[in-house]
């Protein structure tokens, strides 16, 4: 067995894990976009649980939603009304995109889950929107400490705040290895290290971290690498296409998006209010294409491109997803000025098209191997 | 057409894209050229902040609008999807992302005056200031984006959250700022609630002239109010504005007085939500060969509110805040619930737009909150508003037809 192996395990039991927290007297409370302050959610003595969508036919959701929604909200709603998600005692949504908030709508009227909260997220970093922005926070805390009965003191935000700090300070720790040739720890694997981290309790996530930190040098199962790849989008909830990309001769190293580094690159200064920390650092964090901050989204991924020694780029957009779909042409511009080749794939959450993807993602790799 | 089916139409309207629409153009072009800056913006923006300065401000989504009408829409988001800009994008976006790379000869009114800066708000849609992004980089323009929180409640603008007009407010004053280094002149703040006036009384006109469409036989219908509600988007607060819709109002009132309507054979009352489909406005006139009268367009609902010129940033909070566009979807419901109600619909058209979430996601339960309210029926129609690439006529008409004959209430 893999040292790697418990992060997958983690990730495919999740929702046995939930529900079996739930039988502890444990509250779970689904979210569904990383502009959610989590720490909050988790002060509340509730499990915070980033809502997935299953990669299947969507047939459930097809009956509400038309053909051209965002198919990464499409699977997450069938999942929903499929019952997959029947435990969560409540769910966070946030104003981050279109998508988002006409989805919300549907989860509203479809969704049976006994309390549901709407946080309303700003697109800019005005100190007016600082305030605002502040503001929701502190009713997203009021509606948890209403909802789930149980106050959420200082002395429990700090400590959730140094719990998450922890989490991403290791993180950051885990993508390090992957800057040595070849990496110590696959594209794949490093996905499924992040999305377990969104899925079960950050203390526990933070013990198999520091396990795998201490081990992973001697590892017998190391990745063969390849062709160095930084990966750039919004959201990547399973890792079936990066184990494509890294089947045919792609070693993904680096990455820029919102379940990968934008995820956790962003600390919450420990110091002073933590409620004001944890406002500044989700409104500042290094912002999605929602955001206006667009400049400093492109410098990102560029930076990582650097950092990482990639030799190539490829940017997923989601289907119906727009704000990506208007970035992505600018960002490979902006990629290519840097001297990398970039492949633009337009994708579906339901993986429909795998085959004809599959040939293109070779493609684009062979011809950046050979050069 | 038959000849009486001619005489049916507004005498006021006659000539409406002729005297009105290019005249726009050519005095943008016209401003443009004499030194005044011309500022691009997107629907749901404050337009009378800008109306209030010596700012000329156009409309790329109208300009869309005009190109898909003149079917050249397809091809110019064609060279837009060349550039990598999905096909699954707005149409609007498409089709003047498109138009940058066209020559202007070719361009229906030789295309929009080159912006000196941008605004927009994210009080409609993503699309506005993603699109608008590429717009500022393309021509390394400014852009000021009005950030607007979404109004989950979706109840009336009585009642709106403190913060969240507190937020708007404190937005239009980096409006200010931002307009007065662009133009490099302090705003006139008598001039605002003078144009704020302006915009109050066309709002009036133009809910006077809805309100008439209540009677039977319907006195005006989509075609007119989708090219008559230009005024309400693109230049409320003119002078302009107010004697067209103080012509258009007395026309209409004197066909309530008259008991005429669009046609002799209203047989179904029907409500049109979201965009028409600009390249085939003839929908209209098919529709009512089938005895069917559009008498209240959500569109065309929009962009009225009554403002108080006293208070010239409140107004125009709460004048936009509630569009239905930036509410959770129990906004838009209530709104087709009470026209549906106040016009006497029988039934109601849900057109999506291929290229825009915010229109289609959510038909689905209007559909069936309406059908459970008031028993009335709805039919979503899966369409573009300009990419006539996404429209089926053939299959949309049967559909049409087959939705008409249940309604049935030609007893």
């Amino acid at each position: 067995m893999s040292i790697l192996s418990p992060f997958r395990n983690l990730l495919n039991t999740r929702h046995d894990i939930a529900r079996n927290l739930k039988t502890k007297g444990k509250k779970v409370i689904g979210w569904s976009c990383t502009y959610t302050p989590e720490e909050l959610i988790y002060a509340v003595s509730a499990l915070p649980l980033m809502v997935f969508g299953d990669v299947e036919n969507t047939k459930l959701a097809d009956i509400y939603l038309p053909v051209n929604t965002c198919s990464f909200a499409r699977g997450c709603f069938n999942t929903a009304l499929k019952g997959d998600y029947d435990y969560l005692d409540g769910f966070v949504a946030s104003s981050s995109c279109d998508n988002r908030d006409k989805i919300f709508d549907m989860w509203r009227h479809h969704a049976e889950i006994p309390y549901m909260h709407f946080v309303n997220t700003p697109h800019t970093r005005t100190k007016r929107a600082q305030t605002f922005f502040y503001e929701e926070i502190l009713k997203l805390k009021t509606w948890l400490e209403k909802s789930f009965g149980r106050m959420i003191p200082e002395i429990r935000l700090k400590n959730a705040v140094e719990i998450y700090n922890e989490n991403r300070r290791l993180l950051r720790r885990v993508y390090d290895l992957r800057k040595k040739e070849p990496p110590l720890i696959s594209g794949v694997e490093a996905l499924e290290i992040v999305l377990s981290s969104m899925v079960m309790l950050k203390e526990n996530h933070n013990e198999l971290l520091n396990r795998l930190l201490a081990e992973v040098s001697s590892r017998a199962d190391p990745p063969k690498g390849g062709v160095r790849l930084l990966v750039a989008g919004s959201v990547m909830d399973n890792s079936k296409l990066l184990k494509i990309v890294e089947a045919v001769g792609g070693s993904v190293v680096a990455d820029d998006w919102c379940t990968g580094s934008r995820y956790f690159w962003n600390l919450v200064d420990s110091n002073g209010d933590p409620l004001h920390a944890i406002a500044d650092r989700y409104l500042n964090k290094i912002p999605s294409s929602f955001m206006l901050g667009q400049e400093e989204r492109f410098g990102h991924s560029m930076k990582m491109a650097k950092t990482f020694d990639v030799d190539a780029a490829i940017v997923f957009t989601l289907k119906f997803c727009d704000t990506h779909l208007f970035d992505a042409p600018q960002l490979k511009e902006k990629l290519r000025t840097q001297g990398l080749p970039v492949l633009l794939l337009e994708w579906e959450h339901s993986l429909s098209g795998l085959a004809q993807m599959k040939t293109r993602i070779e493609a684009f790799i062979e011809m950046v191997g050979g050069v | 057409m038959e000849k009486s089916e001619i005489d049916r139409r507004l005498q006021t309207t006659k000539g409406f894209y002729r005297n009105y629409v290019r005249k726009f153009y050519e005095d943008a072009h016209k401003t443009k050229a004499e030194g005044t800056p011309v500022a691009w913006v997107a629907s749901t923006f404050p337009i009378e902040m800008l109306l209030a300065t010596n700012v000329f401000p156009v409309w790329p989504e109208n300009y869309a609008s005009i190109c898909a009408a003149k079917h050249v829409s397809v091809r110019l988001c064609e060279i837009a999807e060349s550039k990598g800009f999905s096909k699954d994008l707005c149409s609007y976006a498409r089709c003047v992302i498109g138009s940058l790379f066209e020559k202007r000869a070719n361009l229906p009114e030789g295309g929009l005056p080159k912006p000196d800066f941008l605004v927009t708000s994210t009080s409609a849609c993503d699309t506005h200031y993603k699109w608008f992004q590429v717009i500022s980089r393309h021509f390394n323009v400014p852009l000021f984006l009005l950030d607007v929180p979404y109004n989950i409640k979706g109840k009336s603008s009585s009642h709106l959250e403190k913060e969240h007009i507190e937020f708007y407010v404190s937005g239009l004053n980096q409006l200010i700022d931002f307009l007065e280094v662009q133009t490099g002149k302090k705003i006139d703040k008598r001039r605002l609630q003078e144009t704020i006036a302006l915009s109050d009384q066309t709002s009036k006109l133009w809910m006077e002239i809805l309100d008439y469409r209540k009677t039977i036989p319907v006195p005006m219908g989509a075609r007119d109010a989708f090219s008559a509600v230009f005024f309400m988007l693109c230049i409320p607060s003119t002078h302009m504005a107010i004697e067209f819709y103080t012509k258009l109002n007395s026309e209409v009132r004197k066909r309530v007085e008259n008991n005429f309507g669009i046609t002799e054979h209203e047989k179904y009352r029907l409500i049109w939500d979201n965009l028409p489909l600009w390249y085939n406005l003839e929908f209209f006139e098919y529709l009512k060969k089938q005895g069917a009268v559009v008498v209240a367009e959500t569109f065309s609902h929009v962009w009225m509110g009554r403002l108080d010129p006293v208070k010239p940033m409140e107004a125009l909070a709460k004048k936009y805040l509630p569009n239905f566009a930036n509410c959770s979807i129990d906004r838009k419901i209530d709104l087709i619930e009470d026209l549906a109600e106040k016009f006497k619909v029988d039934g109601i058209i849900l057109p999506t737009n291929w290229g825009c979430r915010m229109m289609s996601v959510g038909e689905t339960i209007v559909k069936e909150e309406i059908l459970k309210r008031l028993g009335i029926p709805s039919l979503i129609i899966d369409v573009d508003s300009s990419d006539w690439r996404s429209f089926n006529e053939t299959q949309i008409k049967k559909r049409v037809e087959v939705f008409l004959q249940m309604l049935n209430r030609d007893n």
